[in-house]
């Protein structure tokens, strides 16, 4: 080994190639500006590369659909607006190609659970449209991100809708049936308990409608109950139905 | 000799009230308030609002009939027994729109007035319900409600039943002949509701929202057979909502009619 193969060795393992570097660092690099980035969509997921996305939940496919438009499968992309060191924007697109005269620092294509990862840690601290935004994106990302997604749903400090948003997506995620079910029993405002009702009634598993049942039987809140049993009069459920009724003739 | 016989029988159909009450509104060229007298319960502060129609919480507004209920922000004036007094605005002889009050008549500078007896006033308010105009048939129901005379039932009836006649107008029928129906049974919203009455109300309300197939039978079941006032007058509030024609016959049955 000469002098010079050991100096090239050495410089490689101190720095780390960019590519290498987390997301996170990556975009704490760039003070002010545009970074952007993409990374494989969730299977099911389509979009028109304009902003437009479609996704096939539980209950069939959710979204826009734009006429002769082609619904392409991916990448997501990533487009992240910085000031100040500070992420202050995040909008997400599926399919399409970025404009190539754009000046942005573009990251290329990133690992998706990385990525949704990231996303889900700025998410609380923007809220808004550009909360709802990386929560989405994060959401669509081919990634297993069911215990981030509850922490911003658990984060007292992030906005509620942030926070409903992260339900949202929560209640369409893997999560198994009784563990959504169970942290209904620790969500405390209104708005997110409110959403909770509704989240619930999209998932159609026994664990689900039986919660909705019980929130509706016996929440402390009226409002709340009153929610659950609208909710439950959408269900197809033939015990969702019998236990309307059986409050109305007990 | 045929169109002279189709002459005649129009002109016996309307009492003669009526026709003077339709042609002055024809002749006015400006807008014309019909002054008559209310059912003994209702009050309003002659302004804004209609209340106690049946003795119930309802409120309505003036400007759209819109119901409501009075509660903790209101801030109208007081509720006092007066005549009724409806509004029309007049456009080529043809009214457009009603406005209803009941309460003091306050005094008028750019109104035509006719102070007209119950008799009248329910011959002249029919026609309007019977006519062409489907705007203006559904805002003279509540007129013709309010009129100190035997409840329209058999008129509202024939209304509902009617599938000619748009479903705004049916539906006004019947969500009235509902309000009857409650008024008739006993069972008129008097005071709030405890907290299981709320969740059958809910409840109720949850199933009309299922689709129509389902919905109408239940809300037909429920209106005829609830055990509980509350969920008895919820399910028929809501079979009028439906505007569904099956409603009428219930409503009928319920008010003793057919």
């Amino acid at each position: 080994m000469t002098r010079g193969t050991v100096a090239v060795l050495a410089l490689a393992a101190a720095a780390p190639s960019l590519a290498a570097q987390p997301i996170a660092q990556r975009v704490n690099a760039v003070r002010d500006g545009t970074v952007r980035f993409a990374y494989t969509a969730a299977a099911g997921t389509c979009g028109n590369g304009d902003g437009g996305v479609s996704v096939m939940g539980r209950n069939g496919r959710d979204g826009q659909y734009w006429g002769a438009r082609i619904c392409e499968t991916g990448p997501v992309r990533v487009s992240l607006g910085r000031s100040d060191g500070q992420t202050i924007s995040v909008r997400k697109y599926v399919g399409g190609r970025w404009s190539a005269s754009s000046d942005a620092t573009d990251l290329g294509v990133v690992d998706a659970t990385e990525a949704a990862r990231y996303l889900l840690t700025v998410a609380p601290s923007l809220g808004g449209r550009n909360g709802s935004e990386a929560v989405a994106a994060a959401a669509i990302a081919d990634a297993t991100i069911a215990p981030e997604l509850t922490r911003v749903v658990q984060n007292g400090g992030a906005p509620i809708d942030t926070r409903k948003d992260a339900l949202f997506w929560l209640g369409q995620s893997e999560i198994g049936a009784a563990e959504f079910t169970r942290l209904y029993d620790s969500a405390q405002p209104f708005a997110l308990r409110e959403q909770w009702t509704f989240v619930l009634s999209q998932r159609h598993e026994d664990p689900a409608v039986d919660k909705l049942i019980d929130i509706a039987r016996g929440d402390s809140d009226a409002e709340i109950r009153k929610r659950a049993m609208f909710w439950l009069g959408q269900s197809r459920e033939p015990k969702a139905v019998k236990f309307l009724h059986d409050i109305i003739l007990r | 000799m045929g169109r002279l016989a189709i002459l005649v029988a129009s002109a016996f159909a309307a009492p003669l009230g009526a026709q003077t009450i339709a042609q002055r509104i024809a002749r006015a060229d400006r807008p014309v308030q019909v002054i008559y007298p209310s059912r003994p319960t209702a009050c309003g502060d002659g302004r804004s609002y209609v209340s106690h129609v049946f003795e119930d919480g309802y409120s309505f507004g003036s400007d759209d009939n819109t119901m409501y209920q009075r509660g903790d922000g209101w801030s109208r004036g007081a509720c006092v027994h007066g005549p009724a007094r409806v509004v029309a605005t007049v456009m080529s002889g043809e009214v457009t729109r009603l406005r209803v009050y009941v309460g003091p008549v306050p005094p008028s500078t750019d109104m035509e007035t006719v102070n007209a007896s119950a008799s009248d006033a329910a011959a002249w308010l029919t026609s309007l319900i019977t006519g062409e105009n489907s705007r203006v048939a559904a805002s003279a129901i509540l007129p013709l409600i309010l009129l100190d005379a035997p409840d329209p039932w058999p008129l509202l009836l024939r209304v509902a039943r009617d599938n000619r006649r748009s479903i705004n107008v049916r539906r006004d029928a019947l969500m009235w002949l509902g309000t009857g129906a409650c008024a008739h049974l006993g069972i008129e919203q008097k005071r709030d509701d405890t907290p299981d009455d709320e969740m059958r109300t809910q409840a109720v309300f949850a199933l009309s929202q299922r689709p129509k197939s389902e919905s109408v039978p239940a809300l037909m079941d429920l209106a005829r057979s609830a055990k509980y006032p509350s969920a008895k007058r919820s399910a028929i509030f809501w079979l009028g909502q439906t505007g569904d024609p099956r409603a009428a016959d219930v409503f009928a049955e319920l008010l003793g009619l057919r």
